[in-house]
């Protein structure tokens, strides 16, 4: 997960992702979810593009996040939607020093 | 070697089977016969999102008559099924004509159930898009609009109402709404969100005249109670499409019965979604769903299974409805199980309820707990037995459940 251009945000707490496994932010005026996958931090932005539910308030099984509105399921790394052909922006985290960064900008998809 | 589909129906079920059989590479013919004229739209914001005016019709669609033209998938619409002819593996349409196919799958849905003596001018159903647009415009502020029977549709159809600033009323036979679905304490929760919200819910009544005069309907309950509407909307529950199968040596009593595989016992003939009650090893019988993810996975399963991929469809059945700014979710089958355990405050409509046989979860319902069933599904599907008192616990993370078993 490289940074493409370059303009990280100090989000969170890498602690406090860790704790709570899913996390609402606002970066720059934008609403992302943190999601605590394994060991590593993912972001995406937490209002579903379905139905404008907040993701963070969803789960993460089985390595894939899951919207509480109506279960959509996400690749957390892409925001790519099981089964469908809607994508959820995703962004680009760095952890660095205890501390998640994300790139406010839409991650350009694959 | 499968070279031709047909489906009988052109709704969800129909559209992912369509999907299901074109993204696992079949080429061969795919032919959908609806008897409604539209092609395949999504149903559930019928009854919530298009109902109050949120949404357009073009966000409806499920399948564009662009896409079937780039898929190779024939529509015929405006075609009713009327008849199966499995020796032939045919289906003779209302027009007449004949289309043939390796595999059938009837995907024929259901229509509303009409209660006796609920006929008039002012009497609703709610099925179709035709359906929705016409009782959109009525549900203005200020009318009076009178809802029979407090299952989903009843109470989505009211919180679409009140949104429009309808005056409702909702007129249902038992003591509670959906008690025969979620038990009487999650049914009291449900009465207890409709009253919260402003419907006048009339619970153990039942409608024993229905008059209309220029002025209005009038309803007048066993109890001898007298209600005045506007519109009235019946939501009495479906009767599933099975005349096309009629006559076809497959059973047909409250809908065709399938097996994991959604096949129907007849060689080459498949049933899926509305219409079909699926086998549930769980319960040791056959399910008719009347659910979205039901058709989903219904109309998957088949269409993988007339591929020849061997791919049972096991899952629990899982349904949602929004209503009054609320998410309500069900999982499993609650029928049968001997305990309840709630986690989250009931009072606040927050929280999920765990249904268990002995240890066993079976089954989950949750108002704005969305993640939580996700995970409580996962627990369902794998027959986990849990303590009451981590259930309970808010503290205690669902997902830790989970791991700990796979």
């Amino acid at each position: 997960m490289e940074q493409q251009t370059g303009e990280w945000v100090q989000a969170a707490p890498l602690a406090e992702v860790r704790r709570r496994k899913r996390l609402a932010v606002t970066v720059e005026g934008r609403r992302i979810a943190l999601f605590l996958v394994g060991d590593d931090v993912y972001a995406l932005d937490d209002v579903c593009v379905h139905k404008q539910r907040s993701l963070s308030k969803g789960a993460v099984l089985n390595g894939r996040v899951i919207c509480p509105g109506h279960q959509w399921v996400f690749d957390p790394a892409t925001g790519r939607v099981e089964g469908r052909d809607e994508c959820q922006p995703s962004h680009a985290v760095r952890v660095e020093d205890g501390v998640v960064y994300v790139d406010p900008r839409r991650r350009d998809p694959e | 070697m499968i070279e031709s589909v047909v489906v009988a129906g052109a709704g969800q079920t129909a559209a992912v089977a369509a999907r299901t059989l074109r993204r696992r590479g079949f080429d061969g013919r795919i032919t959908l016969v609806g008897a409604e004229h539209d092609a395949p739209y999504q149903r559930p914001p019928l009854s919530k999102e298009y109902l109050a005016g949120e949404q357009d019709r073009d966000e409806l669609s499920l399948l564009t008559p662009d896409w079937c033209e780039c898929n190779g998938v024939e529509l015929r619409l405006g075609a009713a099924a009327a008849a199966i002819r499995p020796a032939e593996r045919s289906l003779e349409l209302a027009d007449g004509t004949t289309v043939r196919g390796d595999a059938v799958l009837i995907a024929t849905g259901g229509r509303p159930r009409r209660p006796p003596g609920l006929d008039g001018d002012r009497v609703r159903y709610l099925r179709t898009i035709a359906d929705a647009d016409r009782l959109r415009a009525e549900l203005r502020p200020g009318a009076r609009v009178v809802v029979v029977g407090a299952g989903f549709i009843g109470c989505e159809v009211a919180s679409a109402a009140i949104d429009r600033g309808a005056h409702v009323t909702i007129v249902e036979q038992a003591g509670r709404p959906l008690g025969h679905v979620l038990g009487d304490p999650m049914g009291d929760v449900m009465a207890a969100m409709l009253r919260a919200n402003g419907v006048d819910l009339r619970t153990g009544e039942k409608v024993e005249r229905y008059a209309e005069t220029a002025s209005g309907a009038v309803l007048t309950t066993a109890g001898g109670t007298s209600l005045e509407a506007d519109v009235v909307v019946v939501g009495a529950g479906m009767v599933p499409n099975v005349e096309p199968v009629t006559g076809a040596g497959i059973d047909t009593a409250g809908g065709i019965p399938v097996d994991a595989y959604c096949r129907t016992g007849v060689d080459g003939v498949y049933a899926a979604g509305d219409v079909a009650r699926q086998w549930q090893p769980r319960l040791g019988r056959h399910v008719r769903a009347e659910h979205f993810d039901n058709a989903n996975a219904q109309g998957m399963a088949a269409a993988k299974n007339i591929l020849g991929l061997n791919t049972p469809h096991t899952a629990p059945p899982w349904f949602w409805s929004d209503q009054f700014g609320h998410g309500v979710q069900h999982a499993g089958h609650a029928d049968g199980t001997d305990r309840l355990v709630v986690r989250g405050r009931v009072e606040d409509f927050d929280f999920i309820a765990f249904y268990l046989s002995g240890d066993v979860l079976r089954a989950a319902f949750a108002i704005d707990r969305g993640g939580d069933l996700a995970i409580a599904r996962q627990l369902i599907a794998c027959d986990a037995a849990l303590a009451s008192d981590v259930l309970r616990d808010e503290d205690a993370d669902l997902t830790d459940l989970f791991d700990a078993l796979s």
